[in-house]
């Protein structure tokens, strides 16, 4: 990969230059989002805070269902009409909840830009790369026709896609799947973000090129300066690459904290039971792995107190009140009555938090990473399939 | 020195598919010669089936030329003079030789060479069906547009009850009320009749407003329909969609340049699917207005019992239909670039 | 392994683009639209079939030139009289009738025809498929009306030779419906299931598939009633549907033509008719579709 000079993406350049002011980015503050389905209300999200600091990258795991999707998609106006979104979410203190279609366009592609987890389905089959690139450009810079392709073509490089210039010309199903998720990621830089949402923005790609886009958003992230949130399934994913964790369940946030604080002292029984579920070299070969029982709730009769306490091992008559989520100690959140006691948590994924971020092309921490998901993702349909 | 030395060998291919691309070139092409050879069987089974259906017809040219009082030997000189006594299947290639050749026979009624008789009214049914399109086409975009841009709201839902009454609608009522009300209520257009366009653009479409419209509005409805429909579902399915949108792009460049775009693909198909039966509806149409095309000319060609006009009109109809398909495909492959690219 | 996220289980909430919008007041408004357009097509299929015997009406032919061109509204004659003398309502219940019995014919015909063409030809793929779809092909670019012309004018102008052209031009279009229907099935899981599960092929056609793709041919066939009646009509108009002076929507509009100007009634009643039952037929074909998704 040769390195190319990179130029500073626009004029105003890097976020991080700017004055911190101690204030958070972005702010979430008991988001509830709810759909009414055949009669049925479906509360998606329910009740989700945390805080994002400029230039972090933050992952947000969690199950399909859970609410992390959804919740993101709430901040920037890309809902349906008909749900309804209630709470409160501070963009460098505007806010988000509540703002009509205009103000949201002006946001979307500027403040923040969103990848999402197809590249085969998020780019138009029927345009050229070209074309989907510049008119994210004209949509937030005042540029003429030849600044605009020129932009276009940096930013193609700035995400290292080889060849940008004859990509230019291309249409999206002659380009690979790590191809064209750069090509999103080219997008979404386009108006100079300072909040970059990857929704499962690498699920759908093979593991080495999932490492590679990881690198690369990293990569982007420190030297534009820009927040990250990333959305995903994958604990290793987050272990290795992001700098805080957000673990939710059921439509809510249940712990909180710095990756390595979080990796190395879980405590909130539902992020101990997910880890363990992770298959690891270290375990013996026909070692059964640890179940959690029971089913994800039903987003539409949620339980009473704590969502987790029916699959709960430690929960007891107190769970029925449902716990606060509160910085328990410092920097490190949670939800729970009865947090597991500290303890060291496996080597592996303790190593690879405490590497935490990744420079770009330290390929061992990439490799660790695969390890992780190759050996079976945490995802829990994966890990209901190897116990049974 | 020959240009094996200096080029490396390349492995015979025995796929004979891939030595069709080899042939072909491009994969557009090979579609080209794909479709034009499944064209061939199509157009000779509709010969043959419209000679037999016209075989079918009771009582002969021969007869209906001579009238009642012929007597037997007139009757069997002219079937003779005609060809008539001949096998089907020996006449059936008699004709195919001809129209191969462009020759399509003499009406047996006024005995002018069929092609003349086409020449004079094709011109005609031509310009119907191209001012159909062009009414129905230029009134269904932006109804579709306006529709999908706020699917269920209060657009949406009036002009696609409106469409759905239209589309209800038979073209021989519409025909007569925009007659009731345009030509004998107010009088401002002509109700029958047809001026040659060498007479005067203006006389020729005052006279072309009533039947042009009676084939358009509801064919408009069904692409109104058909368009409208089209963009909701991607509107609220495709996940391209969703990244136009987060670029920060306004909702009707979204609707035009992503979704419109791709819906302009499926609307080229049906309205070529539908040119096959537009072109059937014209005959009815025609008849209404008194138009001289040759929908018109299958009537009185059926009517009179007059086999080699109306073989040559069925054959005709089914050629449009053929080709319009033909053409879809082609365009379909040069404007979408996954088949353009790839090969199907 | 490429780890995607796992499809949601059914009970189990919200993919994006699953949370489909239909709360309770549109499902209301859907059944509504359902409800309505049935009750109108009973209506006028009891109207048609009984009205006449109900009401006591004159019969539609052999009425008395001495009462011809009665306004609406005149004693014994609620529609008044067309050129002929003949009851106006009397000739609409009748055309009516044999409109609606044509049409219903030729799609049940055409239904059972071109279904089992169409999913045979999808289910066995290959050779038969191609012949088959071959076959149609000719019959879809063979222009639809041109066809049904010269086979009612061949077979004369009857109510069965006007169903047997009809049914011809109806096969095609039911066959490509299933036939793609069929296809698209065939890809599902349980497809395979079933067949991996040693069923012989018609008891995958008859379990498996037909009642799969019932629904879409319903659907299809609502819209095809309100085809049909239209070229029914169409054939009509031209003189070689139903013979004369039996009533007809068509040849009623056909004959109302020729005194337009003077009394646009006569073509005003049976154009009425014609476009409510369609649009019944129709809107209730649309709300089918909606309902059991599938466009």
């Amino acid at each position: 990969m040769s390195e190319t000079s990179l130029p500073t993406p626009s004029a105003g350049g890097q976020h991080s230059a700017r004055p911190d002011d101690g204030r958070p980015l972005l702010s979430v503050q008991d988001l509830r989002v709810t759909f009414t389905r055949g009669g049925r209300r479906v509360n998606a999200v329910n009740g989700l805070t945390y805080e994002l600091a400029a230039g972090r990258m933050m992952a947000i795991i969690g199950e399909s269902g859970s609410g992390k999707s959804v919740s993101s998609r709430a901040l920037m106006g890309l809902l349906p009409p008909t749900a309804e979104i209630t709470g409160s979410a501070q963009f460098d203190g505007r806010e988000l909840i509540g703002l009509g279609e205009k103000e949201f366009r002006s946001l979307r592609g500027g403040d923040i830009a969103m990848v999402f987890q197809d590249p085969a389905r998020s780019l138009n089959p029927t345009m050229k790369i070209g074309l989907q690139i510049t008119e994210a450009i004209k949509a937030h810079c005042d540029l003429d026709k030849k600044g605009v392709r020129d932009r276009a073509v940096e930013l193609l490089r700035l995400v290292r896609l080889p060849a940008p210039e004859r990509r230019f010309n291309e249409y999206p199903h002659q380009l690979s799947g790590g191809m064209r998720q750069r090509v999103m990621i080219a997008i979404a830089l386009a108006g100079d973000p300072r909040l970059l949402i990857a929704d499962e923005a690498t699920t759908a790609l093979d593991v080495t090129t999932q490492a590679q886009i990881m690198e690369l958003i990293v990569e982007l992230q420190e030297r534009l300066g820009m927040a990250v949130i990333m959305i995903s399934h994958d604990l290793g994913l987050a272990a290795s690459y992001a700098q805080d964790v957000a673990v939710m369940y059921a439509g809510r946030a249940v712990e909180y904290a710095a990756a390595a604080d979080l990796f190395g002292a879980v405590r909130m029984p539902y992020t101990r039971a997910l880890l363990d579920a992770i298959p690891l070299l270290e375990r013996g070969s026909h070692e059964l792995l640890p179940v959690t029982p029971g089913q994800p709730p039903d987003l539409s009769k949620l339980p009473k107190g704590c969502p987790f306490r029916p699959r709960c091992a430690n929960a007891t008559d107190r769970c029925l009140e449902a716990p606060d989520f509160l910085e328990h100690q410092p920097g490190h959140w949670w939800a729970c009555h009865h947090p597991v006691p500290e303890r060291a948590v496996l080597a592996g994924v303790a190593d690879a938090a405490a590497a935490a971020p990744v420079p770009a092309g330290a390929t061992a921490v990439g490799a660790g990473a695969t390890a992780y998901t190759r050996a079976g993702a945490t995802d829990p349909t994966t890990r209901k399939g190897a116990t049974r | 020195m020959t240009t094996a030395t200096t080029t490396p060998r390349v492995p015979v291919d025995r796929d004979p598919r891939v030595s069709l691309t080899r042939m072909t070139g491009s994969p557009v092409l090979r579609l080209v010669v794909k479709r034009l050879l499944m064209a061939i069987p199509i157009m000779l089974g509709v010969t043959i089936l419209t000679y037999w259906v016209l075989s079918l017809i009771p009582g002969n040219a021969a007869q209906q030329l001579l009238g009642p009082e012929a007597t037997p030997e007139d009757i069997a000189q002219l079937e003779e003079q005609l060809g008539l006594n001949r096998s089907g299947v020996a006449r059936y290639f008699d004709w195919l030789g001809g129209a191969l050749t462009g020759d399509l026979g003499n009406s047996m009624v006024s005995r002018q060479p069929v092609s003349d008789v086409l020449g004079d009214r094709l011109p005609v049914t031509v310009e119907l069906v191209v001012l159909a399109f062009v009414v129905s086409l230029v009134l269904a975009i932006p109804v579709a547009l306006a529709a999908a841009h706020r699917p269920n709201g209060l657009f949406d839902r009036i002009s696609m009850f409106v469409s759905t009454a239209g589309l209800s609608v038979a073209n021989y009522v519409l025909a007569l009320v925009l007659v009731l009300v345009f030509a004998v209520q107010l009088g401002v257009l002509p109700a029958i009749g047809y001026t040659p366009l060498s007479d005067g653009v203006g006389d020729n479409l005052r006279g072309m407003i009533l039947p042009s419209a009676a084939i358009g509005i509801p064919l408009f409805c069904f692409y109104a329909r058909f368009l409208r429909g089209d963009l909701v579902d991607q509107l609220q399915q495709e996940e391209y969609i969703t990244t136009a949108r987060a670029k920060g792009i306004g909702p009707w460049q979204v609707l035009l340049r992503h979704a419109f775009r791709n819906s302009s693909f499926g609307l080229i198909t049906v309205v070529g699917l539908n040119l096959g039966a537009l072109i059937g509806g014209t005959v009815i149409i025609e008849q209404i207005f008194s138009l001289p095309g040759i929908g018109q000319l299958l009537l009185q060609a059926i009517n009179t019992r007059d086999v080699v006009v109306v073989q040559a009109v069925v054959v005709i109809f089914a050629l449009v239909a053929v080709v319009a398909n033909l053409v879809v495909d082609l365009l379909y492959a040069v404007l979408d670039p996954r088949i353009r690219h790839d090969s199907r | 392994m490429t780890v995607v996220e796992p499809a949601p289980s059914a009970a189990y909430v919200p993919e994006l683009d699953q949370v489909e919008e239909v709360g309770p007041r549109r499902r209301r408004v859907r059944n509504l639209g359902t409800w309505i357009p049935a009750g109108m097509i009973a209506l006028i299929v009891f109207a048609c079939f009984l009205g006449p015997l109900v009401l006591g009406l004159p019969r539609p032919i052999g009425g008395n030139i001495l009462e011809s061109y009665l306004p609406a509204g005149s004693p014994g004659h609620l529609l008044g009289t067309d050129p002929n003398g003949n009851d106006i309502l009397s000739r609409l219940l009748n055309g009516g009738r044999a409109s609606l019995l044509i049409a219903f014919t030729v799609n049940v015909l055409g239904l059972l025809i071109g279904g089992t063409l169409g999913a045979v030809s999808g289910y066995l793929g290959g050779a038969v498929d191609t012949v088959i779809m071959r076959v149609l092909d000719v019959l879809i670019a063979f222009p639809s009306l041109v066809l049904t012309l010269a086979v009612a004018q061949a077979l004369g102008p009857s109510m069965t030779n006007t169903i047997l052209a009809l049914t011809f031009f109806s096969i095609p279009a039911v066959a490509r419906v299933a036939r793609s229907a069929v296809l698209r099935l065939r890809s599902m899981p349980f497809m395979a299931a079933a067949e991996l599960a040693g069923t012989p092929g018609w008891r995958v056609l008859l379990r498996h598939l037909a009642p799969n793709i019932v629904p879409q041919l319903i659907t299809f066939a609502m819209l095809g009633m309100g085809i049909v009646i239209i070229i029914e009509g169409a054939l009509s108009f031209l003189g070689l549907g139903i013979p004369a002076p039996n009533p007809s929507w068509g040849n009623m509009v056909a004959e109302g033509q020729l005194s337009l100007s003077a009394t646009p009634m006569l073509v005003v009643w049976p154009s009425v008719a014609l476009l409510l039952t369609v649009l019944s037929f129709n809107l209730l074909g649309e709300n089918l579709r909606a309902r059991w998704g599938g466009r």
